[in-house]
C-alpha cells in the first residue's frame, strides 16, 4: 500500500472516487453517514418546531371578538387548571425568542406564525436538498467500494497489495 | 532506543488526544454561539417589525416585565455584538488548535516511522 499521500480528501466535491483506496472510501462513507444522520435529526427538530407554530397559529384563529367574556381553563401546571375569562380578544403576547415577548394584535399574531412556518419550511427544504445530494454521493461511494472489493477478490490472492 | 521512542510516542499521543478533545469542545462552543446568534437575529428582526407603541415584555424568572421597545432593540443588538466577538475568539481558537493538531500529527507520523525503521533494523 503506497498511499499515505495528501490528506484523505476531507473537503468538498470533485474527488475522483476511483483514485481512493478502500480505507479512504470507507472513511468517506462513514463521514457521509454521520452527516446524513445530522440532517435527519435536524429535520426531525424542525418538523416539531413547525408543528408548534402551526398549532399556535390555529389557536390565534380561535380568538375572535365573539370569544370575549367566554370562560377558559387556564393551566397553572400541567395538571391543574383554574377558570378564567377572556377579556382582551384583540391582542396576544407572543414569545419571540431569547426571553422576549411582544404584544401583537390578532392579525399580527397570525402573520407572525405564518411567517415562522414559512421560515421553518424553507429551512427544511434546504436541508432536504442537501441530504439528497449527500445520499447520492454516498451511493456513488458504495458502488465504488463494491467495485474495488470485487476487483480485489478477483485479483490473484497471493499478491497482497 | 526503541523504548525511548515508544515512550515519546506515547507522550505525544497523549498531547494529541488532549488537543483533539479541546478542538471538539471549541467546535461545540462555536455551534452553540451560532445558534444563539441566529436566535438573536430572529428576535431583532421581529423587534424591528413591531410598531413603535407595541408592548414588549422580557421574561425574568417566572414573570414578564414590561420593557421599552427601544431598550429591547438596543439590548439585542448589544448581545449580538457580544456573541459576534465571542465567535471570532472561538474561531481563532479553533484555527490555532487546527495548526497545533497538524504539527502534532506530523510529529507523530515521524515518530512512528522512526519506530518502524528501528524494528526493521532490530
Amino acid at each position: 500500500m503506497a498511499t499515505i499521500s495528501a490528506a484523505p480528501a476531507p473537503g468538498m466535491q470533485q474527488i475522483d472516487l476511483s483514485k481512493l483506496n478502500l480505507h479512504q472510501l470507507a472513511q468517506l462513507k462513514q463521514q457521509l453517514d454521520q452527516e446524513l444522520n445530522v440532517f435527519q435529526d435536524s429535520l426531525q427538530t424542525l418538523k416539531i418546531a413547525q408543528g408548534k407554530f402551526v398549532e399556535s397559529g390555529e389557536s390565534v384563529e380561535k380568538i375572535t371578538p365573539q370569544t370575549k367574556g367566554k370562560t377558559v381553563l387556564v393551566p397553572l401546571t400541567g395538571s391543574m387548571y383554574v377558570p378564567g375569562t377572556i377579556i382582551d380578544t384583540d391582542n396576544v403576547i407572543i414569545d419571540i425568542g431569547t426571553g422576549y415577548y411582544a404584544q401583537k394584535d390578532i392579525d399580527g399574531g397570525k402573520d407572525y406564525f405564518k411567517r415562522k412556518v414559512e421560515f421553518v419550511t424553507e429551512q427544511m427544504e434546504k436541508i432536504q436538498a442537501l441530504a439528497v445530494e449527500k445520499s447520492k454521493a454516498r451511493e456513488a461511494i458504495c458502488m465504488m467500494l463494491e467495485m474495488k472489493l470485487q476487483a480485489q477478490s478477483q485479483a490473484q490472492k497471493p499478491s497482497t497489495s | 532506543m526503541t523504548e525511548e521512542i515508544q515512550k515519546k510516542l506515547q507522550k505525544e499521543l497523549e498531547i494529541f488526544n488532549g488537543v483533539q478533545k479541546e478542538y471538539h469542545k471549541a467546535m461545540a462552543q462555536k455551534q452553540q454561539l451560532d445558534s444563539q446568534l441566529n436566535e438573536n437575529k430572529a428576535v431583532k428582526e421581529e423587534l424591528m417589525l413591531l410598531k413603535k407603541d407595541a408592548e414588549v415584555y422580557k421574561l425574568i424568572g417566572p414573570v414578564l416585565i414590561k420593557q421599552d421597545l427601544e431598550e429591547a432593540r438596543q439590548n439585542v443588538a448589544k448581545r449580538m455584538e457580544y456573541i459576534n466577538k465571542e465567535m471570532k475568539r472561538t474561531d481563532d481558537h479553533i484555527s490555532a488548535l487546527e495548526n497545533k493538531q497538524e504539527a502534532l500529527q506530523e510529529n507523530l507520523n515521524k515518530l512512528k516511522n522512526d519506530l518502524g525503521k528501528m524494528k526493521i533494523k532490530a
